[in-house]
């Protein structure tokens, strides 16, 4: 068949042409120039000219992705001669994702990492690659054009050209120190060397909806009225109501007003003359003096939407990019603006790369990468009780927004009217919007390269990255609230730090009578960073103006900060691959770091691997089934190093001051303080590198002529001797100990990813598809010598921790009193109690602390016929068994449709908004439905939630339960598109190469059984999955355009 | 220096602070551990400030009956557990509360293991530290003791080797720092914060005191009334208003033995020096904006009945009950209980009706977070002027600070634990003299609340009406003679509660005394029908006495395998 549109070019001349619908095409070439032949889903092609005046070509359709090049540790292989767990990400898919954030684009799309986001703009998510690999930092290490780094927040998703992600030793060991938590590889875009200029453009405008309905399923004002009568009959069934909002009627009525409390329309004391509030005051005790007239607002105020707007959101990117056989350049342009559906909340960002290089003669390379972004963007911290979004849940649907004269309404109330502590959400969000922040940061390299001896390449690399960032921020003195900030003041503070890495390799790669392919090399790596932050607060401004706020004009107490850091790496490292025939395959690694932040007795830490691979499918035995293009084994083992969970002074024991815990005012004077020493840190002159043991076995298959894909690996890890800086006995005191080897923990876990390749279904729908399926099991060993767990997450429970991590169990695990059911009759209560009695000898005992109709039954899970302390057990973890991702892509003619699902299976939640609002005594808040509807009655004893009261307890809501644990696992749509391509006879006439209209919808729909507003919940390493008021993922529907000149 | 090798920023080496000025910093950091409490909310390390408070408003007051933990009913569940008697080691209110008081253990070893290596100080001046740093030390082992009972020594040989045994009663050892401390300081000092000899005597004889030794006691008590002097070098005596003693305008007075020295406004832009540990305690939905804990109990406000002759009903002062506005919304008309006070009550408790310091009527309900759930009743002694609250509220937190001293040891304590000294030596008539000297000045005009002028001005300065009908008297001369040894305890004691009430002494004196098990199951009966907080009260003998070595602890006392500290009894 004769194809047409094959691009046709001579090599390093800037000269081509492209064939026409009979596949014939003319060109001028000398003899001994090369013809370079491409064309999209065909093997490329390099003819040398001869005499003849025309030659005829046949282009060999592509098998799978076996030949495409990949960029490992400081070099680059073909897929096919992998040996390690390397992962090739498909770049186009995962751009569909509208988001600025190149790893939130990964989630679901590579098999072995793990990412956990927000809906929040621009909130770095959470990217794991193969579980949790210590108990610091778990972020993966980032090379950008050989550059690395620990962040890539503002790296413009369309310049990303390639990205690979090393997952087991054996692909990268070879980065040794940084190596642990496993390392993505990302080459940025360069010109063609084809002599054309090219321009893209990629634009899509769209809009973000929250959440739709009662997300929370608070009830209404007179629902929390009769549920408060309910709750103080439960407490008390003689209860004389005499309430400062809701009146003494056997059924509560509605005031008019709320402040002052409990009034209704006429009475003298809402008088709106009487109003005095002045939301600017200065003096705090001007807040003694306000007079505050709020009415009451019956119908409910629904907080979640007073919150959450739709917004909007853009991006806009362009590029120009072309080249010769002098060099290539690549230009790129990029603006996003997305506003959150939170108030106030926002993401921009600019970017601009510059990305070169110049061919000095036949063996010399010279080029750059470079790119300098800005970033603004104001955020909040989500999931927990005080954040805007926290307060949401918490404010009661009675206050209005606003007062009688437009300030801002809340909790503050007077004659007993209960309104609860929690603070307006509207104005936390409101407050912040003259807050700002700008980062940027430049990011890039100059290399150079060098041919020489035929066989030998010498490469020298130095970049890094110089950032900084600064925010301004403003605290409002509050008086709409029942607990008030009262003091104004302005804060500024700013960071900037810069390093860099300079790399020098020399390759030795040659073929002996292509038997033997060798390919060595060596190589040395420095790494210097430093950094500063400085940070400064003003109280008590004259006015509240942002053009007149700044670190000067205030008149009140100043306060200043600020801290520096630095540390180094020194590292050489060596590689080795070989092959056999093609066939058989072997890689091993070498590198030995040493790091500024150990001391004397173990800076240096050696980091070994190797694996090797058996391509099955090139034996004798099997070349001759058809259906199986290719077959790979592969296996390796190896360690990598981690450094990062070691404070760079961790070695010594150090004395410092601060004015809150070491000045004392020795003299007497009330308002000075003389400063004090106290020792700051214990040093650990021994602390050495975290070792991470890996083996991974696995097997990459290409069948059906490469329709079908299959790469599976089962990777085992052994963190040992993880840095980690145990608790320590109360009697060191509290100086911070250090650093020590002393963790351990293991992951183990399947990495699956298939991908089906352009089935015809009829002729001309044509099916893609991919999926992948990650699971990981983690595991604690071992955590220090001193004690067998560590508790985090005390939230409301105080001294009482959700989570615990322990020994032989996940990491973040959650740790409570199983419920299992309520006490629901006094036989009950009274043959437990018996039990206990007999159980303890003690004709006093209580089965259950606080136990009592309608409230939990604990589990006695030690069996010893009392509820204490020791019946705590594991309620669940927050890893999920697996997640998964399925792409679907189908094109018919020009249209092309595309869907994304993702989904997590077998995580736990731990739904601390319900804390709030499912239990009445959980502070006089909004409450939910299931409160008032769903509560332990006498005549409703198959309740959800336990009989609600006016008292907290241990048998309700005092101490972590399993009532709060729920089951996280989703399905997500995460994306659909529709799109169409113009046709291409359209386009010459006006002298465009490509033109793509789409539309899409991301986050359509999420299919859980999850209560909470998002599955989705993030945290720290060793504490995620709790929610407390998650900013949730929203919908948000999109139109783009794709055009290429 | 090579490539790989970068000191540290921002920090001192032990060889930087092993100098004069280095050791004297490290002393105010010793010093500066006496409240517990660091920057951002927090107790020194973690915890809530509360959870650390020097004053120990609920291991004392809460858990002894003088106050309800108050606010409402999930705010702060632990205490509800302190306060009934239902806590277990879990508990992480007593992990933080002992880490607090070993970091001023630690930071006091610190300082005696680097003492031998400074070269620019003389011996006088070594000596001198020691025995501050020992007068620290005793105080913090002091609080351990007393709350946990088995603890652990720890010393300036132990700063590496810190996971000691707990099978060691430590008395003798506190003793010792305190008997340290009292030989080697001078009597007066250049700054009033500093502990001085008499502070050292004053702590040994309480030693002494809650060791029952009384005959050790007898002859340092009298020496430290007739020669003790304040580090200023005033004589200790009772100030002639009661209410001076919880002022900061008038701190570091003669009555003031030895006390945590607080500021507000000191260029933090944080509470952390301004007793923050009781930051909670202020009326709820009042001008001080949080939180609407401490809540006096209506026992205690009974105990400040008195009879037609001013004396307190020692035995059924809850049959002659205090009237209060439970149940009254504040828009609804009070009036205040007419029948014999004891003032001291109004310097106490605020409640309904009553002047409350400059801020007004105390107006009831309004200003209580829940009524039913706490009661009606507000502290007092922790709280502010508001004439001069610009000076000594801190309001750089969501709750507010105060400048507000914390007084660890008042003379009016040491007069009370020399009267129950004399009177365990049966020395009846001393002891009756020391008891009415402390309500001698209870009976000082001075020492009433009175009427403001215009209740709408509450600023605009007291009338000469009295709030309330206060009749306060000593004890007739004989009386205690008259009632016999353990009548002349009761009485002590019952001036003890009155005098020291809500200072986050009683739990521990109760247990003292071996009172407890009855104090408490007859107040759980009594307060658990007006409240509902207190359900569940109950005292366990052979358990209660001391609060669990937390359970955290214990875990983290691995040594060879093996924990190195033990749990108390009964937990």
């Amino acid at each position: 068949n004769p194809l047409p549109g094959v691009t046709v070019a001579v090599k390093n001349s800037g000269r081509g042409t492209a064939t026409d619908p009979a596949g014939n095409f003319s060109l001028t070439a000398k003899k001994g120039e090369t013809l370079v032949f491409s064309f999209v889903g065909y093997t490329q092609q390099e003819v040398v000219l001869g005499d003849a005046a025309s030659i005829s070509v046949v282009l060999s359709e592509k098998v799978g992705s076996l030949d495409e090049v990949v960029v490992t540790g400081y070099a680059t292989q073909r897929k096919k001669d992998l040996t390690g767990a390397v992962s090739v990400v498909n770049v186009e898919q995962i751009s569909r994702q509208p988001t600025a954030q190149v790893s939130n684009q990964l989630q679901g799309q590579v098999s072995g990492i793990t990412v956990l986001g927000s809906g929040q703009p621009g909130e770095e998510p959470q990217v794991r690659i193969r579980g949790v690999n210590t108990f610091g930092n778990n972020t993966p290490l980032y090379v950008i054009d050989g550059v690395p780094t620990q962040n890539i927040v503002d790296l413009n998703p369309y310049d990303v050209a390639s990205m690979q992600v090393l997952k087991d030793a054996g692909s990268a060991s070879i980065y040794g120190a940084r190596a642990a938590n496993g390392v993505i590889i990302i080459t940025t875009k360069r010109g063609k060397p084809d002599g054309k200029v090219r321009v893209t453009y990629d634009g899509y405008y769209g809009t973000q909806r929250p959440k739709g309905g009662n997300v929370w399923h608070i009830l209404s004002p007179q629902e929390m009225a009769n549920l408060k009568w309910m709750a103080l009959k439960n407490t008390d069934p003689n209860v004389v109501y005499n309430d400062g909002l809701y009146g003494s009627g056997a059924t509560p009525r509605l005031p008019d007003y709320i402040a002052p409390g409990g009034l209704m329309e006429g009475d003298p004391a809402v008088d709106p003359s009487k109003y005095n509030v002045n939301p600017f005051y200065k003096n705090p005790s001007d807040l003694d003096n306000f007079y505050r007239i709020n009415k009451a607002n019956k119908g409910g105020t629904d907080w979640f939407h007073e919150i959450f707007k739709p917004a909007m959101i853009t991006s806009h990117n362009v590029s120009v990019s072309g080249g010769g056989d002098q060099g290539a350049y690549y230009l790129s342009f990029y603006y996003f603006n997305q506003k959150g559906t939170l108030l106030d909340t926002y993401l921009k960002r600019y970017s601009i790369r510059s990305n070169s290089f110049f061919n000095v003669g036949k063996h010399v390379r010279i080029g750059e990468n470079l790119e300098f972004s800005v970033i603004d963007n104001p955020r909040i911290t989500a999931l927990t009780e005080g954040s805007g979004i926290g307060m949401a849940f918490r404010e009661q649907p009675i206050i209005p927004v606003r007062d009688i004269k437009g300030n801002f309404a809340g909790s503050f109330s007077t004659n007993g009217a209960q309104l609860g502590n929690a603070r307006n959400p509207v104005a936390i969000q409101e407050r912040t919007k003259d807050n700002r922040g700008l980062g940027n940061r430049l990011l890039g390299n100059v290399y150079g390269e060098v041919d020489f001896l035929q066989h030998f390449t010498f490469r020298t690399s130095f970049g890094g990255e110089v950032y900084s960032a600064s925010n301004h921020s403003f605290t409002y003195p509050e008086y709409e609230n029942a607990e008030n900030n009262k003091v104004n003041s302005y804060t500024e503070s700013a960071t900037s730090g810069y390093n860099w890495t300079w790399s020098n390799t020399l390759t030795y790669s040659q073929s002996f009578n292509k038997i033997h392919n060798v390919k060595v090399l060596v190589g040395t790596e420095a790494f210097d960073n430093h950094g500063r932050m400085v940070t400064g607060t003003t109280q008590n401004y004259f006015i509240f103006d942002p053009n007149f706020t700044n670190l000067g004009t205030g008149t009140g107490t100043v306060t200043n900060n600020s801290n520096a850091f630095t540390d180094g790496l020194f590292s050489i490292f060596g590689r080795l691959d070989y092959s056999l025939f093609d066939k058989y395959l072997l890689g091993a690694v070498i590198r030995r770091d040493g790091s500024s932040r150990f001391g004397a007795n173990n800076r240096y830490g050696t980091f070994p691997a190797i694996s090797a691979g058996w391509r099955v499918s090139q034996e004798e035995f099997l070349k001759h089934v058809s259906w199986i293009s290719d077959l790979k084994i592969r296996g390796g083992w190896g360690i990598m190093g981690n450094q990062l969970n070691v404070d760079p002074s961790n070695a010594f024991t150090q004395y410092g001051l601060n004015k809150g815990s070491s000045f004392y005012d020795i003299g007497g004077t009330s308002n000075t303080l003389a400063s004090g020493f106290f020792r700051t840190t214990i040093g650990n002159p021994d602390a050495k590198w975290e070792s991470n043991i890996n083996t991974n076995v696995g097997f990459d298959a290409t069948l059906f002529k490469g329709k079908l894909e299959i790469s599976a690996d089962y990777y085992k890890k052994r963190v040992k001797d993880l840095l980690f800086t145990p608790e320590v006995s109360g009697t060191a005191g509290r100086s911070n100990p250090p650093a020590v080897n002393i963790a351990e923990m293991q992951n183990h876990g399947i990495d699956l990813s298939l991908g089906i390749n352009d089935i015809h279904i009829t002729k001309e729908l044509v099916l893609k598809a991919n999926a992948t399926l990650t699971t990981y099991k983690n595991k604690i060993i071992n955590i220090s010598g001193d004690a067998p767990y560590f508790d985090l997450e005390a939230r409301r429970f105080n001294g009482n921790f959700i989570i615990r991590n322990a020994i032989d169990h996940p990491i973040s695990s959650f740790y409570g009193y199983k419920t299992v059911g309520f006490w629901n009759t006094a036989e009950e209560i009274a043959a437990a109690n018996d039990q206990a009695q007999k159980a303890t000898n003690n004709p006093n005992a209580v089965y259950q602390t606080g136990i009592k109709l309608g409230r939990f039954r604990y589990q006695d899970t030690n069996g010893d016929g009392i509820i204490t302390d020791a019946d705590r057990t594991f309620l669940g973890n927050p890893s999920p068994d697996f997640s998964y991702g399925l792409n679907l892509q189908l094109d018919y003619k020009n249209f092309d449709f595309t869907v994304f699902l993702y989904g997590v299976q077998g995580n736990n939640i731990w739904n601390q908004v319900r804390w709030w609002t499912d239990f009445y005594p959980s502070f006089a808040g909004a409450k939910s439905k299931t409160a008032l509807y769903d509560s332990w009655r006498p005549d409703h004893q198959n309740a959800k939630a336990p009989i609600q009261e006016n008292e907290g307890s241990f048998s309700t809501n005092t101490v972590p339960n399993s009532f709060l644990v729920e089951n996280g696992s989703y399905l997500r749509a995460k994306n659909m598109m529709l799109g169409y391509t113009l046709p291409k006879a359209v386009l010459q006439r006006i002298g465009i190469e490509k033109f793509r209209i789409y539309v899409q919808a991301a986050n359509l729909f999420t299919i859980t059984k999850y209560s909470g507003i998002d599955p989705e919940i993030t945290g720290g390493t060793t504490n995620f999955g709790l929610d407390e008021g998650a900013y949730p993922n929203q919908r948000q529907f999109l139109v783009g355009v794709n055009v290429g000149f | 220096k090579s490539f790989l090798e970068r000191d540290p920023r921002g920090s001192l080496t032990g060889e930087n602070v092993s100098t004069k000025d280095g050791i004297d910093a490290l002393l105010i950091g010793a010093y500066a551990a006496l409240d517990g409490q660091q920057q951002d909310v927090a107790a020194i390390g973690t915890g809530g400030p509360w959870e650390a408070a020097p004053s120990n408003w609920i291991y004392g007051s809460v858990a002894g009956g003088d106050a309800h933990k108050g606010s409402d009913a999930t705010d702060q569940p632990p205490i509800s557990l302190i306060a009934t008697g239902q806590f277990d080691a879990s508990n992480g209110f007593f992990n933080t509360k002992w880490k607090v008081l070993f970091e001023g253990v630690t930071r006091t070893n610190i300082i005696l293991s680097l003492l031998p290596n400074v070269k620019d100080m003389s011996a006088a001046q070594v000596t001198q530290v020691q025995a501050e740093a020992r007068f620290l030390r005793g105080h913090y082992y002091f609080e351990l003791k007393k709350m946990f009972g088995k603890v652990p020594w720890v010393d300036e040989m132990h700063i590496t080797d810190y996971k000691q045994p707990n099978n060691t009663d430590i008395w003798p050892k506190i003793e010792e720092d305190f008997k340290f401390a009292y030989e080697s300081l001078p009597p007066t000092q250049s700054q009033a914060g500093r502990a001085n000899k008499w502070a050292a005597a004053a702590y040994l004889a309480k030693t002494y005191v809650y060791q029952k030794k009384w005959t050790d006691a007898k002859p340092l008590f009298d020496l430290i009334t007739t020669q003790g002097v304040t580090a200023k070098g005033d004589k200790y005596a009772l100030t002639p208003r009661f209410e001076d003693n919880f002022d900061a305008a008038t701190k570091n007075n003669s009555e003031s033995v030895f006390a945590i020295q607080m500021s507000a406004n000191n260029g933090t832009g944080q509470i952390s020096n301004g007793n923050q540990g009781e930051m909670l305690n202020f009326p709820y939905n009042s001008p001080f904006g949080c939180c609407g804990f401490y809540q006096p109990t209506q026992d205690l406000v009974n105990s400040f009945r008195t009879d037609a002759n001013g004396l307190p009903f020692l035995e059924d002062y809850n049959d002659h009950a205090v009237k209060s506005d439970m149940k009254v919304l504040s828009t609804a008309p009070f009036t205040p209980d007419a029948g014999n006070l004891d003032p001291r009550l109004d310097w106490t408790v605020g409640r309904r009706g009553i002047p409350y310091l400059d801020w007004g009527n105390h107006p009831g309900r309004s200003w209580v977070r829940d009524q039913d759930y706490a009661g009606p009743y507000a502290p007092k002694k922790n709280v502010y002027w508001q004439y001069n609250q610009d000076k000594y509220k801190d309001p750089n937190s969501w709750a507010p600070g105060s400048a507000i001293n914390l007084v660890l040891i008042r003379y009016s304590d040491v007069l009370l634990m020399a009267a129950e000294t004399e009177a365990e030596l049966t020395n009846l008539d001393a002891a009756q003299a020391y008891v009415n000297m402390v309500r001698t000045r209870a009976a000082n005009p001075q020492t009433r609340v009175y009427k403001y002028i215009d209740d709408t001005k509450p600023m605009g300065g007291f009338s000469n009406t009295p709030a309330a009908n206060y009749v306060i008297a000593s004890y007739p001369a004989g009386a205690f003679t008259g009632m016999g040894k353990d009548g002349a305890l009761k009485a002590i004691r019952f001036e003890r509660k009155l005098e020291l009430a809500m200072e986050g002494q009683r739990f521990f004196d109760i247990v003292r005394w071996g009172t407890a098990p009855a104090e408490l199951t007859r107040f759980f009966a009594y307060e658990s029908k007006i409240t509902t907080d207190l359900n569940g009260g109950k005292f366990v003998v052979g358990r209660n006495e001391h609060y669990p070595i937390p359970q955290r602890q214990i875990d983290l006392s691995f040594k060879n395998g093996a924990k190195t500290l033990e749990q108390n009894e009964g937990y």
